[in-house]
């Protein structure tokens, strides 16, 4: 056996036994398993491996005696035999049939199972340590799948072929695995591209390169795209500075809410320490962020999240709030207006408060 | 009170069809009490029950306002006026101290239907009052009328397993899981069952989602709060602790201890028993901890902030009228402000705000000076004081940095209780209450 010397113990040993069954019990057998492994050495590991699972699977559940499927499998494989001659046949099937590439992968062990059992029904069907070598390895270069099932047969039939027609499709999934005999075959194959991609080297540099390049410059494209996000045509915020009006429209006493709404502020004119003063308090709870409720009746601004309370000067005195609530700046505009200037705050436990620009005396 | 004629022709059907509901289910009840045959006195029992739930399920349906059951006016008053934080929270905490002493006897499944069956009818005699309806039928708020029945009988079901794996322990024999461990097959059994859950959930969302339909609201706005502004419910609990506390502990240090403390809460554990079964004797410290950090501290604040917080966060009685004009007088002042001004009688160590940095720094310290000792005290001198007297064993079990990481969260969480009691009894805001830094506690 030609693949002897890249297969694991495991691997070999269950040959071993496969090949041991197959010279006593079916000469049938032979044929087929040396047409598949002689001529075409590289797809050996991938054929081992994906026989190794399913010769496992009957071994452990089958027990003494081959089950229908078996039969059948071996029925096939004894009719695959003999069609290996004609290559094109071969070749379809796999193709044309999703249920097909299942067929050649059970039909090895399927086949030299029986066998076994003919020749040596206790010491081989429940090694357990086969078992799981055989999963084990079947674990390390992929289960049986569609791209490594199919080109087995047709490599049975015309190795040449398979590697021309593998190249493209296969080489690349795994490049680990072909060993030396391969590599002229698959040169050959590649030759006819290594024109093609040196051409496209000579007018781009590396195919990393060209990649690299148009990836940054997609993202610094993106990124100027973003920044102009930040500078946009339209602002639609209220401006930080405003005019309220004369101060003869805030009496004595009076909370003013309409502003709330537009700019968040409430216009006060209230006596602060023996001073009549008319100052902007910023709508905002000092403890979460809320917007308290100014209440008439009871004459304190009170927040809806929780419960913190503000006497008409912005000084907090019962729940949570930890300090008062912050002033604007205000000033008498040049035509004798208020004006409002959310740009700067003043508060209170900084002592800023007495700041003469947090308020207007009156 | 509002025009209760009106509210009750409407709320006529629903009552009818509760009772009914309920009187269906004493049906059934009493259907299997007599299937086994030694318990026909109790089936007899149910079956008058489920029949008198039936006269109430007919009154109820006449929508008129002398026939449908319903609380007493002076109960309701007398309900309110008791009701409050305080009350509240100390009901709460009997409570959970009568089901842990009285734990035998609640778990008698006769015992358990009744109370059941109590509070349901409680429930439906408290609906026919609108402020209570309002509440419980906001459509926000019936899946967690929903959660607290489910949450009661779960914990009813694994009190009752513990209760009785305790009882064996006691007689010598194994627990309850370790006798009939019988293993199942995840297929098909654990699969199936999960897949006809899926169904059953699926269609009993759809029908929820098209009998109760979202609450939505308009548009939200920076400057407009809702008022009362509730959280999510299960941030609820959250919420109510804010009450008490700056953000940045409430809504930053305490919950980040909280998932802290669970996760830590395997490798603080030293007890082996317990282990794959139920049990409250053999693990009485850890269970007390959890259940009360749990019921207490987390779902009874989420009761209170569903259903008894109203506009501006005041306390609502459960059948009072929610009035965004409420008012009630929560006045609190800081340690320091008690300390220096109202004991001391002396003005707040204040310093001009040009001076030095670490004239500023001192003065604060020294304003703050006794809230920062009696926090030092309670979170460095408790616990060796612990370690030696109450703690004395656990310590000795645990070792040092098991220990100092245990106390250390037991005391975080006990500051949010004793926080509250504070504010209650004495009206204190924070004991240290740095607003220069935004540093209060």
């Amino acid at each position: 056996m030609a693949e002897n010397k890249k297969m694991s113990t495991a691997e070999i040993l269950a040959a071993a036994r496969a090949a041991k069954a197959a010279q006593s019990a079916a000469a049938v057998e032979a044929p087929s398993a040396d047409v598949a492994d002689t001529p075409a050495p590289k797809p050996a590991p991938a054929k081992a491996a994906a026989e190794k699972p399913a010769a496992a699977k009957p071994a452990g559940a089958a027990g003494g005696r081959p089950s229908v499927a078996e039969i059948m499998a071996l029925a096939r494989a004894k009719k695959e035999a003999e069609q290996a001659g004609t290559p094109a046949a071969a070749a379809e099937k796999p193709a044309s049939k999703p249920a097909a590439p299942k067929a050649p992968a059970a039909e090895k062990p399927a086949a030299a199972k029986p066998a076994a059992k003919a020749a040596a029904p206790k010491t081989v069907t429940r090694d357990t340590a086969s078992i799981l070598a055989a999963a084990r390895t079947g674990a390390k270069p992929g289960p049986v799948s569609k791209a490594d099932a199919p080109p087995r047969p047709v490599a049975a039939a015309e190795p040449a072929s398979t590697v021309v027609k593998a190249a493209p499709a296969k080489l690349a999934a795994a490049p680990a695995l072909p060993p030396k005999p391969v590599k002229p075959a698959a040169k050959k194959g590649a030759d006819a591209e290594q024109d093609r991609r040196g051409f496209l080297e000579m007018a781009l540099g590396s195919f990393m390169a060209t990649g690299f390049t148009a990836l940054s410059m997609t993202g610094g494209l993106f990124g100027l795209g973003l920044a102009r996000f930040m500078f946009p045509n339209v602002l639609a915020e209220p401006p930080s500075r405003f005019k309220v009006g004369f101060r003869e429209g805030f009496p004595a006493g009076k909370v003013e809410t309409k502003y709330v709404a537009q700019y968040g502020v409430w216009v006060v004119n209230s006596d602060v320490g023996g001073q009549q003063q008319i100052y902007a308090l910023k709508t905002v709870c000092t403890h979460l962020g809320c917007t308290p409720n100014w209440l008439e009746a009871e004459q304190k601004f009170k927040c809806p999240c929780h419960g913190s309370g503000f006497y008409k000067d912005g000084v907090n005195f019962e729940g949570p709030a930890p300090r008062p609530l912050e002033r604007y700046a205000i000033r008498i505009a040049d035509d004798g207006q208020l004006e409002i200037d959310k740009g700067r705050t003043y508060h209170e436990e900084l002592g800023q408060w007495a700041d003469p620009e947090s308020y207007i005396t009156v | 009170m509002h025009s209760n004629g009106l509210f009750l022709k409407d709320v006529a059907g629903f009552l009818g069809s509760y009772y009914t509901g309920l009187a269906i289910m004493n049906a059934v009840a009493a259907l299997v009490l007599w299937k086994r045959k030694h318990r026909v006195g109790d089936a007899i029992l149910w079956s008058c029950v489920a029949g008198a739930l039936m006269i109430l399920a007919s009154l109820a349906m006449s929508g008129s306002p002398t026939w449908v059951p319903h609380l007493p006016e002076w109960l309701r008053k007398l309900v309110n006026t008791l009701s409050g934080p305080v009350n509240y929270t100390a009901g709460t905490t009997l409570l959970f101290v009568g089901a842990f002493v009285f734990r035998k006897f609640f778990v008698k499944p006769m015992v358990a239907w009744t109370v059941f069956n109590a509070a349901l009818l409680l429930m439906g005699l408290a609906m026919a009052d609108e402020n209570f309806a309002s509440i419980v039928m906001k459509p926000d708020n019936v899946p967690i009328v929903g959660l607290v029945f489910l949450l009661a009988f779960f914990t009813w079901v694994a009190t009752k397993q513990a209760v009785e794996n305790d009882e064996r322990i006691a007689q010598g024999l194994p627990p309850l899981e370790k006798e009939n461990d019988e293993k199942v097959l995840v297929w098909p059994d654990l699969v199936y069952t999960e897949l006809i859950c899926m169904v059953g959930v699926a269609a009993f969302l759809l029908a929820w989602a098209l009998l109760l339909p979202a609450p939505l609201e308009e548009p939200a706005s920076s400057v407009k709060t809702p008022n009362p502004s509730k959280a999510p419910w299960y941030f609820l609990g959250l919420q109510e602790m804010l009450v008490y506390f700056d953000p940045w502990y409430a809504g930053v240090a305490l919950p980040s201890m909280v998932v802290f403390g669970l996760m830590a809460m395997p490798y603080l554990d030293f007890n082996k028993k317990g282990n794959g079964y139920y049990s409250i004797n053999e693990r009485k410290f850890a269970y007390l901890t959890w259940q009360f950090g749990f019921l207490e501290l987390w779902i009874t604040l989420i009761i209170l902030g569903t259903f008894l917080r109203g506009p501006n966060w005041n306390f609502f009685g459960p059948f009072e009228y929610w009035s965004p004009y409420k008012v009630e007088v929560l006045n609190n002042v800081d340690l320091p402000q008690m300390f220096w001004v109202n004991l001391l009688n002396r003005p707040l160590p204040r310093v001009a705000s040009d001076a030095p940095w670490y004239a500023q720094v001192g003065t604060i310290l020294l304003r703050e000076a006794p809230g920062l000792l009696i926090m030092a005290a309670y979170l460095f001198l408790l616990p060796p004081l612990l370690a030696v007297t109450v703690f004395r064993k656990y310590f000795a079990k645990m070792g040092f940095v098991r220990y100092l990481v245990m106390i250390n969260l037991m005391l975080l969480m006990l500051s949010l209780p004793l926080k509250m009691v504070l504010r209650w009894t004495l009206n204190l805001k924070y004991l240290i209450s740095i607003p220069e830094f935004s540093l209060n506690f």
